[in-house]
């Protein structure tokens, strides 16, 4: 057994909480499933996991990219635009589907989860059409979304900052990035399906009661994980050098 | 990064142009073949004892599935590039091979499903099969060739870290949620369900209950699409076009700074003002379901 | 849903295994029997050598699409295809970690993938279980396995672009050009398409599993082009075959789809029904 070294350490933390803050976005991310597809829930008309990943992805992309642009980059400035790429793909992702919402099918928005909108305390139960569960994005749901896209962003920014940090030392630029890259995208997928069990596919956001009573265990299954996750990815490491 | 500022915004719009085409046929491709959520619908119909003459394309989730053939396109892409291949025709061919898989997958998942649905003596319609699949290999064609030319555009001239495969592999995890989120709303909230009263979500009650008929004759795929391409379609694109646009534009002009980073979030804010704008708009417009019990708890 | 007449969980979990750890370990021994050799039969024998790999690779995806199916008729509340991602997204952890940390002991490579990918499987399936409490009783068995087989899709297709499962090897045939990323998405699609293609009442396992054959067989077509360009010849044997193989499952599925359907009709009008 070697000796504990602080930074090996450190950094299997920072990857068991990138996975958790991957599997709190996933709570925050306003998904109704296939009946929000049909307005006939609240949310975005999708499934939980591939909304997290669709958007934690492209803040991979842009965190990658101002990762190679500036040397030495401060973690906080790397994590910032991975926030960025992904709230910027899932409230354009909101905003578009909102206008469906509004002139295609012609719905209010409106939750089935409170009775008055915590942001804008706006009434929300009558505004609920017959036999549904609510339709659309409130702008609980929308910054609920927001909030969730800028975790999955960060969380999915620092695994691969952990380890193009590790890996860049050992191998070529374009390998440590390679392997780093696909070594989150696991990641990223673990920590999306796991909470998605936990939620049972559906979840309206922040103010929805599932949120509270399903995100400890999610939360505790995913930190869990993850620490598993950086564990191997540290010792990857420790194969790789020659 | 040698590029100049006019440069690079040039290759941005084109990105972003790129991407809203790729965004509206991703979205009325999934129309075609009536993929990812609204299909829940299709899948039950026939146990309501709907049967119907409409493709039942379950090959995955719309991320996964474009997500796979942005993928196959990148990796035919990437070989014919390493034998020196002009790029173009590299990227055509490499998005052909994606679009050809995707349509085998196509195939097999509505034999597939309409096989397991037996019990409810839903029939394998072969003319169906035979004019709905190519027009998903083509849909699927032009969506990957746009999006492999992004991942290209990023690779070879923009110098991102990752590789054509792994970008174009994002970019389709990221139209097909995109597409499942925005455009097949108005496919499976409206285009399904037209024979209810327009204006209101699907009630419950009426669930498996698709229109079956067409303006003329029986409906099928290809009716659906001639539906969403007039704004489902378009808002996708419009979606997708504005996520590769935006995510680039702010480190394009204010260079890789903090600063970029702030208009990024300013760009987030509006976005959610615009929706709050919306949401305004349309309750003003549309008013609430149950008016008389509201006016009561308001006396009381 | 009649059980008769199924190929049992442990059949298939035996293929999976045995055919998918034989195949990747050929891609190993065949040039080094070539080398106790010598002369043409060397050459023959290396070229054809990385094949093998993409055949255990289909042996695995046949038995992730059986545990697939069994996990996923109890309804996993968010779609089959997340349980494909989890697989994929452990396998290919594992199999990262089990090449890479042996070292220069290559062959223990992909023995060790697949224990860490199992212990991982079982770990994640007994907090989906336990913690989340999914309710599922084959779920810790299924999650098992369809995290193994995970591992051995991607280690198979790997050796058959790398030639063979040297971690250093596969960082820079596999991981460099992105070709991983072939092999990480359409392998989760070729053992979830399946079960998703095939849902239904009236589902059979029969015809799931020359589907698993057909899916399995496209990827290795992809992977032989993708290997055209890392290893030459090999990979044009690989497509090659990977396209018969296809033919021949593809047209067993629809054999079997003529035989379930309630009927094939060329058109028509829908058919009366009471509603």
């Amino acid at each position: 057994m070697v000796a504990i070294d602080p930074t090996l350490l450190t950094n299997i933390l920072l990857i068991g909480l990138s996975g958790t803050l991957i599997c709190l976005a996933v709570h925050f991310i306003p998904v109704g499933g296939a009946p929000a597809a049909m307005a006939q829930a609240t949310g975005i008309g999708t499934g939980t996991v591939e909304l997290a990943a669709g958007s934690g992805l492209v803040g991979l992309i842009t965190a990658a990219y101002m990762y190679t642009n500036v040397e030495n980059a401060p973690m906080a400035l790397i994590l910032a635009a991975g926030a960025v790429g992904s709230m910027v793909m899932l409230a354009s992702t909101m905003f578009s589907g909102g206008l469906i919402y509004a002139y295609g099918v012609a719905v209010p928005f409106a939750s089935a989860q409170v009775k008055k909108d915590p942001i804008t305390g706006d009434r929300q139960d009558t505004y609920i059409s017959k036999g549904t569960q609510g339709q659309g994005l409130p702008t609980i749901c929308f910054v609920s979304g927001i909030v969730g896209a800028a975790l999955g962003g960060i969380g999915g920014a620092l695994i691969y900052y952990v380890l193009v940090g590790i890996y860049g030392q050992l191998i070529s630029a374009t390998s440590a990035a390679a392997v780093a890259g696909v070594f989150t995208l696991g990641v990223f997928y673990v920590n999306a399906v796991v909470p998605s069990y936990g939620v049972g596919g559906t979840i309206e956001g922040v103010h929805d009661p599932k949120f509270r009573r399903v995100v400890g265990k999610d939360i505790f299954t995913s930190f869990f994980v993850s620490i598993l996750c950086g564990l191997l990815a540290v010792l990857i490491a420790g194969g790789i050098s020659p | 990064m040698v590029l100049d500022l006019t440069m690079s915004m040039a290759i941005l719009a084109l990105m972003g142009a790129l991407a809203t085409i790729a965004g509206c046929l991703e979205d009325l491709e999934s129309d075609v073949g009536s993929q990812s959520n609204p299909n829940s619908q299709v899948q039950l119909a026939p146990q309501m004892g709907f049967l119907h003459r409409i493709f039942n394309k379950a090959i995955s989730g719309e991320p996964i599935s474009n997500g796979m053939s942005a993928v196959i396109g990148g990796t035919v892409t990437t070989v014919l590039l390493s034998q020196k291949f002009y790029p173009l025709t590299a990227i055509v061919i490499g998005a052909f091979f994606g679009a050809i898989i995707l349509g085998i997958f196509a195939t097999t998942s509505y034999a597939g499903r309409v096989a397991s649905q037996t019990r409810f003596k839903q029939p394998l319609y072969m003319d169906i099969m035979r004019y709905t699949t190519p027009s998903i290999i083509g849909h699927n064609f032009i969506m990957n060739f746009c999006l492999v030319a992004i991942a290209y555009i990023q690779f070879e001239i923009l110098g991102y870290p990752f590789t054509i495969p792994f970008l174009a592999l994002i970019w389709g995890i990221s139209v097909g949620a995109i597409g499942s989120s925005v455009g097949d709303v108005h496919y499976g909230g409206e285009r399904e369900f037209q024979n209810r009263e327009f204006g209101c979500g699907l009630n419950t009650a009426l669930s498996g209950r698709i229109v079956r008929k067409a303006e003329s004759g029986l409906r099928n795929s290809i009716d659906n699409v001639w539906f969403c391409a007039k704004f489902g379609g378009p808002a996708t694109g419009i979606a997708l076009g504005l996520t590769v646009f935006f995510s680039s534009w702010p480190t394009t002009i204010f260079g890789y700074t903090w600063k970029a980073i702030g208009v990024g979030v300013l760009i987030v804010v509006v976005l959610i003002i615009m929706n709050r704008l919306i949401e305004l708009n349309v309750r003003h417009a549309y008013g609430p379901y149950k008016e008389e019990k509201n006016e009561k708890e308001a006396k009381a | 849903m009649s059980d008769v007449k199924e190929r049992s969980p442990n059949q298939l979990l035996l293929i999976g295994i045995i055919g998918g750890l034989l195949g990747i370990y050929l891609t190993y021994l065949l040039p080094f029997a070539g080398d106790k050799i010598g002369g043409n039969p060397a050459i023959v024998l290396r070229t054809i050598a990385p094949t093998f790999g993409a055949l255990g690779g289909i042996c695995a995806v046949v038995w992730g699409a059986d545990a697939v199916r069994r996990v996923a008729k109890y309804g996993l509340g968010t779609g089959v295809p997340s349980i494909g991602q989890i697989a994929m997204g452990m396998g290919i952890i594992a199999a990262m970690f089990g090449l890479a940390i042996v070292k220069t002991i290559v062959l223990a490579g992909p023995i060790v993938a697949l224990v860490t990918a199992s212990i991982l499987g079982f770990i994640v399936g007994w907090f989906a279980q336990n913690v989340i409490k999914m309710k599922i009783p084959v779920m810790i068995r299924c999650m098992t396995e369809i995290a193994a087989s995970g591992t051995i899709i991607i280690i198979g297709f790997s050796a058959a672009v790398a030639g063979n499962f040297e971690f250093a090897n596969i960082v820079t045939l596999v991981f460099d050009n992105g070709i991983i990323l072939a092999v990480f998405w359409v392998g989760a699609v070729a053992m979830l398409h399946p079960f998703n293609a095939c849902l239904g009442p009236d589902e059979k396992q029969k015809r799931l599993l020359y589907l698993a054959g057909s899916t399995g067989a496209i990827t290795m077509a992809i992977i032989g082009i993708a290997a055209t360009m890392t290893l030459g010849t090999s990979g044009v044997i690989t497509l090659v075959l990977g396209i018969g193989l296809w033919i021949i499952f593809y047209k067993k599925f629809w054999d079997e789809v003529y035989h379930d359907a309630s009927s094939v009709v060329g058109t028509g009008l829908i058919p009366k029904t009471e509603a």
